[in-house]
């Protein structure tokens, strides 16, 4: 039983932690908070079910699709929403934050018109296939669904530490100006990262849709606020800390569903965001921040 | 023929549009201090709980509830503000988001007082408490012409409209005052204020519970002017339809956001075919005001220019005013 909820705890703490990352390189780069990134997150599900569902497609055509779409919003969501209020005289600091909150709007209600409201089932082909060992009960989803992850996650941090691009991003992240002035293309720089953030909350989507079996328009909301409450806890911009404050929050709510009050399991995220910024405000993980 | 005019309906979308403006006119408070908060949404589900509660639990009259409910949010204004005053920017603002989405999760999981998502209903209205009242001293509508719901709705948006005044009235003389000089040194630079001497703790905790306190009240009244609040009301999309008043109207000058509320409450009424795409156009102002004119639509130089072409004004004032200008 406790072995079964740890499993729980971690396969839906490796998706937070997938999410988060989406959010955390937004935020390490640009120094904003994307709050589009749930509603970017949420459309991948939906492409995810439209694929699998309507179309009876391969669930690799799903993840194919959901990352081409994904990753097109993301560059749309650069051109038109950030790039604009970038490098612009008097305009204040929440602009791009305030920006953002316009498009997940936007974005949510465009689902509601397109998807239409309710619970969209999401049938992965070997949803009930799942193993016994001893008296433990796996399911072949949870497993797929923590190697992504961990693959996903061991390729972003390859990609960041090992390669030029990585390298030019973190010159970036530390700051704008000296990596411009040091050869980077600081533009596509913030692009590529916007539109790698927003693939792999499309990828994220459809993890999600697996592990629940279901996909709403109001989701996005719902774990863009989880990952939100992620980064503040590992830390803004920390990608290894947004790992392990994903892994933190899904164990968290799988344990608080199991021993203590469901309706209060989305409370947890929230109180944890004020908690955290009033006693450390730079995350368990992050270094002192100078506002 | 006054009897004619008065239509309840356009009572009733006026009577919302003036909550909103309260609503646009608590965001703006903050903001004139360069804080961010998205809380009022929840200060707002504070006062409007509130005062239901006691006037459905206690049979207490409205005015006492309303009072309650604008002071508790008030107070709740104080024990949030005085640590997020650490956070700046869009610190302060995910503090104050997360904040408002606990109070709806706590709304909709204390079942045995707030009925949980379903909501409470049968609030006392205030329009026809009042009706009773002046009717147990012999008062009846038929003296004026009009009938008994008119008279309802035509009260509610008096009282209300006397309220936004005031309101109004008090923020802008606020304006001109030590404390609005005060917030606005903080805005334009937090630093600079401090060293001129200005307690800056005390002056952004005064502006964040003055912002609670104003949305409280407007949750009080909407509750009783609606009858029926259910968590749903409190959730994410107020904050930011609170939020759109002021990037929509402006929040430099306190006609922004009340030019806002006014417009986008106005808006979904008489163009009804928009109503169902209310939330994507919302979105798409947000993206586009920040795109284009951040400051909002209206700011100080349009204020100046409307001054300017309003003839009478500037002769009053003679040769004084256009020094000043």
């Amino acid at each position: 039983m406790l072995i079964e909820q740890l499993i729980n705890g971690i396969t839906l703490g490796s998706i937070y932690a997938i999410v988060a990352l989406g959010f955390t390189l937004v935020f390490g780069v640009l120094g904003i908070i994307n709050m589009a990134h749930g509603e970017i997150f949420m459309f991948g599900a939906f492409i995810g079910v439209v694929v699998t569902s309507t179309f009876k497609g391969p669930l690799w055509l799903a993840f194919l699709a959901a990352i081409t779409v994904t990753a097109a919003m993301g560059y749309l969501l650069e051109r038109f929403a950030l790039r604009p209020l970038r490098n612009k005289q008097g305009v204040s600091h929440l602009a791009p934050l305030i920006s953002t909150i316009g498009v997940s709007i936007l974005l949510e209600n465009l689902s509601h018109h397109i998807f239409g409201p309710g619970n969209h089932p999401f049938r992965a082909s070997f949803a009930e296939i799942s193993f016994q060992i001893g008296s433990i009960t796996v399911y072949l989803v949870q497993i797929v669904i923590f190697v992504i992850s961990v693959l996903l996650m061991y390729a972003l941090s390859f990609w960041l530490g090992k390669t030029k691009a990585g390298k030019a991003l973190r010159a970036t992240a530390e700051n704008l100006e000296t990596a411009s002035l040091l050869g980077v293309d600081v533009k596509r720089t913030i692009t590529m990262t916007v539109i790698i953030a927003s693939a792999m909350g499309g990828i994220a989507g459809i993890l999600v849709g697996m592990a629940f079996n279901s996909v709403t328009p109001q989701m996005g909301l719902s774990i863009g606020l989880k990952g939100l409450a992620i980064i503040i806890l590992g830390g803004m911009g920390n990608v290894k800390g947004a790992m392990a404050g994903g892994l933190i929050l899904g164990l968290a709510e799988t344990f608080v569903v199991v021993y203590g009050d469901s309706g209060y399991k989305d409370a947890i995220a929230f109180a944890a965001i004020i908690i955290i910024l009033l006693i450390r405000p730079q995350g368990l993980f992050g270094q002192k921040i100078s506002a | 023929m006054l009897a004619e005019l008065i239509n309840p309906y356009y009572l009733q979308v006026a009577s919302f549009i003036l909550i909103n403006i309260i609503l646009g006119v608590s965001i703006y408070i903050t903001l004139s201090t360069g804080q961010l908060s998205l809380a009022n949404a929840g200060f707002m589900g504070i006062g409007a709980y509130t005062s239901a509660l006691l006037t459905l639990n206690f049979d207490l009259p409205i005015i006492v509830g309303i009072l309650a409910g604008t002071l508790l949010a008030g107070v709740f204004g104080i024990l949030i503000g005085i640590p997020t005053l650490r956070l700046q920017g869009v610190y302060l603002a995910i503090v104050t988001l997360g904040f408002g989405e606990v109070i709806r999760v706590i709304f909709v999981n204390w079942e045995s007082m707030t009925k949980g998502a379903v909501g409470l209903s049968g609030i006392p209205h205030m329009g026809r408490e009042l009706l009773n009242t002046l009717k147990d001293f012999g008062f009846d509508p038929k003296i004026l012409g009009l009938q008994n719901n008119q008279f309802v709705f035509l009260a509610i948006f008096l009282i209300l409209l006397g309220v936004t005044i005031s309101i109004i009235a008090f923020f802008r003389r606020q304006n001109r005052s030590r404390v609005g000089r005060a917030f606005a040194a903080i805005k334009l630079d937090e630093k600079a204020a401090e060293s001129m001497g200005i307690n800056i703790t005390y002056y952004k905790v005064l502006a964040f519970a003055q912002g609670a306190l104003v949305a409280g009240f407007a949750g009080a009244l909407f509750a009783h002017v609606l009858a029926y609040i259910s968590p749903a009301d409190f959730a994410y999309h107020r904050a930011v339809e609170i939020l759109i008043f002021a990037v929509f109207g402006g929040s430099e000058v306190i006609w922004g956001p009340v030019f806002g509320a006014l417009f986008l409450t106005v808006m979904p009424e008489v163009l009804r075919f928009i109503s169902e795409y209310r939330y994507m156009i919302y979105g798409l102002i947000i993206i586009i005001m920040m795109a284009v004119r951040p400051q909002g639509l209206i700011d100080v130089n349009i204020l100046n220019w409307v001054k300017l072409k309003t003839p009478k004004r500037r002769q009053k004032h003679g040769t004084s005013s256009q020094k000043s200008i």
